[in-house]
């Protein structure tokens, strides 16, 4: 009698103990999360939504927003600057998005090894991206500057007549801008890639090797699908990181000469920031945004398959 | 136990971090003073570097012993952007500082400023320069108390030893003529005979002000002249070339004063600046300023300039202390204590200007005293809510032009056709 009441009785008290439990770890785990949440809704979140709405209307920042329809996007689509920066934009990243990563994927393969300093190598190559980007930006500006710049001396030396005016020339000032921005960022992907290099088990290249497979067979059919997870971050994370550059092209070039380096995220700071076009600016990040997602699904799409 | 410890402190933690944003966001509400002090909050650039600012609030302290001033310092290259979020979210400061005739258009038209006639009429609007760019039908919102204008700047010291005479009267043909003379090349070290910095206004606004254009016209025939004179001194290499001055970003006061440049059409802010490097030990350059060169050489000098201006917040704290400010700081007392560092007022009375020469280490000769009194200043850009977008195209233009991309002629026709599609038409 006395058992069965023992054993009957903390049933239920037990699994009203279990939803409390439940509850109140919900409840911290909200409470963890919340600081950051805070700081994603208001900074993040509500803006972006926020932009959505004003891409549809017209707002100087002074007064109440006005609803204009699609007006913003007729205005944008029949603006040259809109294409002119958009062409910038996608050829920027046709440009950094292959370079860096082949460059990255060969500079893992370099410093995949045991060296005696191999630590130092890896180090110097990583550098470029925690300097400050300022830095690079007025750095690169002065080697590739037309006269006197050190690149052009070089070309000059080694019997080129009439060397590349980089960025003060509207054809090859995206040039410069993308060998500056791949320089930079081509350290942090090869680690990445390495990471992934390390990963890849030794038993494999040996099986490859019994099999008789020469150097470029076992990098074609060893290392490459084995980097495919990493690859397909390394590419996803370019691609964003290149249709939203704008630091970088600010500090080189502003945008010139003309437009010849305006990119799409540039001419949102320069119609909204620059002239209070709030509205405006708001359609082109909406269809920047549009941009960016559409590729990443579209990448996304194509990793599954190739999983299948 | 230990959890819910754990969950209080985390509770309390994201309590704290909420109320400090909070605070933040409200920032404080009302400045405290000292006893009986009223805190008057004035936005600034730069503070530091733009020492009018501190002669100002110093000399209206000592004047005003009840007044405390609070600079608002922000970032020279973001005032603009950052005084309207400020109004946008607002914002209770109380003088507003205008660094151009542009952004106050914008303030006062979209109702951010207070109307200070009053305080307009009691300075004088005779003896206010540019005073007719702040009159919007009748209503002044803003005074000014700056006016920089643009002259010559040159290097004696060059001149006497290539053997030309001070550079009186020049027409644009002249100045180029002598600009070759004085470019010289001995043991690797190349002397310009003057540089011009790759600001659009060097060309643009000049040849505005001289042909008695509108900038905002999207007519922009006006400028072939003056193209043609900068393209051609930079092909003789009488100039250092635009790309290299732009991607190496030349610091034109380094090359006036390191003596690489002969002479420098510049805005008078840069009187102060010399002065400063010359106390300093920067610099050892004997220098002299001229009236800027001419399109005609009937004797008439005219020029181009900016006034900088004080404004009160239509949101300010105390109103009336403001008002009292800036009837100073425009005034004569005002105008006397920025005169003292060698920043030109924009009170234009001979007591100021006499107080003006009397710094020490302003070359003191007839012309440079003459350069100091050009016959006409026109604005560097009209009063227009149009003028922020024609700026961005017209600078587009400019670099393409300057690099030699494009032709004078296609340049042109393109800001023509730009301005006209992109910014009249809209």
């Amino acid at each position: 009698m006395t058992t069965e009441t023992i054993t009957q009785a903390p049933a239920p008290v037990h699994s009203r103990g279990n939803r409390k439990q439940a509850r109140r770890n919900t409840l911290i785990g909200w409470t963890f999360i919340l600081p950051n949440f805070l700081g994603f809704l208001a900074f993040t979140l509500i803006p972006v939504v926020a932009a959505f709405a004003l891409s549809f209307m017209e707002w100087t920042s002074f007064s109440a927003p006005k609803w204009v329809g699609l007006a913003n996007f007729q205005r944008m689509f029949a603006s040259d600057s809109f294409w002119i920066a958009l062409r910038n934009t996608v050829v920027y990243a046709l440009g950094h998005v292959p370079l860096t990563m082949a460059l990255a994927l060969i500079l893992a393969m370099l410093l995949n090894r045991k060296l005696k300093g191999i630590g130092f190598f890896r180090v110097a190559i990583f550098f470029p991206y925690i300097t400050s980007l300022v830095a690079v930006a007025v750095v690169w500006n002065m080697l590739f500057s037309p006269d006197s710049g050190p690149i052009n001396q070089f070309l000059g030396a080694i019997g080129i007549a009439n060397p590349p005016g980089w960025t003060s020339s509207s054809d090859w000032a995206l040039p410069a801008v993308i060998i500056t921005s791949v320089w930079r960022d081509m350290g942090y992907y090869m680690v990445l890639y390495l990471a992934g290099l390390q990963a890849i088990p030794t038993e494999l290249y040996e099986a490859a090797e019994v099999d008789g497979a020469s150097a470029w067979q076992r990098f074609w059919n060893v290392t490459i699908p084995s980097l495919r997870p990493t690859t397909f971050f390394v590419v996803v994370m370019l691609t964003v990181s290149s249709f939203k550059v704008f630091d970088l092209i600010v500090v080189m070039t502003n945008g010139g000469p003309g437009r010849s380096t305006t990119v799409l995220s540039q001419l949102i700071y320069q119609e909204g920031i620059g002239e209070g076009k709030f509205g405006y600016s708001s359609a082109i990040s909406l269809v920047l945004f549009i941009i960016v997602l559409t590729v990443t699904v579209l990448q996304f799409k194509i990793q599954q398959r190739r999983e299948r | 136990m230990k959890r819910t410890t754990l969950a209080a402190i985390a509770l309390a933690v994201t309590a704290g971090l909420g109320l400090t944003g909070c605070a933040g966001a409200a920032g404080p509400a009302e400045p405290q003073a000292a006893e009986g002090k009223t805190r008057l909050t004035v936005s600034v650039w730069n503070y530091e570097g733009t020492p009018e600012f501190k002669a100002l609030f110093d000399g209206y302290e000592a004047a005003h012993p009840n007044v405390d001033i609070e600079p608002v310092d922000i970032l020279a290259d973001d005032y603009p952007q950052k005084v309207t979020t400020m109004l946008a979210g607002g914002d209770t400061t109380d003088v507003l500082t205008m660094k151009n005739v542009i952004d106050y258009s914008r303030y006062a038209n979209n109702g951010q400023l207070q109307e200070i006639n009053s305080v307009v009429d009691k300075v004088g609007k005779d003896n206010l320069a540019s005073i007719d760019a702040f009159d919007i039908g009748g209503k002044y919102f803003a005074a000014p108390y700056r006016q920089d204008f643009w002259l010559l700047y040159y290097n004696k010291d060059l001149f006497k030893a290539a053997g030309i005479e001070e550079p009186k009267n020049l027409t644009w043909e002249k100045y180029t003529e002598i600009a070759k003379k004085l470019t010289t090349e001995a043991g690797g070290k190349k002397t310009y005979g003057t540089y011009h910095h790759v600001w659009r206004s060097v060309v643009q606004a000049i040849a505005a002000a001289q042909n008695g254009a509108d900038q905002n016209s999207g007519d922009y025939g006006f400028m072939e002249d003056q193209y043609n004179t900068a393209l051609d001194l930079q092909k003789s290499g009488a100039t250092l070339d635009f790309g290299t001055a732009k991607s190496q970003k030349t610091s034109y006061r380094t090359m006036f004063e390191t003596g690489q440049a002969a002479m420098m059409p510049m805005g008078t802010w840069y009187t102060a600046g010399i002065l400063q490097a010359k106390k300093d030990g920067k610099t050892t350059v004997n220098w002299g300023l001229a009236p800027l060169p001419q399109k005609n050489d009937d004797g008439k000098v005219t020029t181009f300039g900016s006034p900088t201006a004080f404004a009160v917040n239509k949101n300010a704290s105390h109103s009336d202390e403001a008002k009292k400010f800036i009837e100073w700081a425009a005034g004569e007392e005002g105008a006397k204590a920025i005169s003292k560092i060698g920043v030109v007022p924009a009170l234009q009375k001979e007591s100021v200007t006499a107080e003006y020469f009397k710094l020490e280490g302003l070359p003191t000769d007839e012309l440079s005293k003459k350069a100091f009194a050009p016959d006409e200043t026109a604005l560097e850009m009209p009063v227009s809510d149009k003028s922020a977008a024609t700026d961005k195209i017209l600078n587009q233009e400019h670099d393409l032009i300057m690099v030699g991309e494009r032709s004078v002629t296609d340049g042109i026709a393109e800001m023509d056709k730009r301005v006209k599609s992109e910014v009249l038409g809209q």
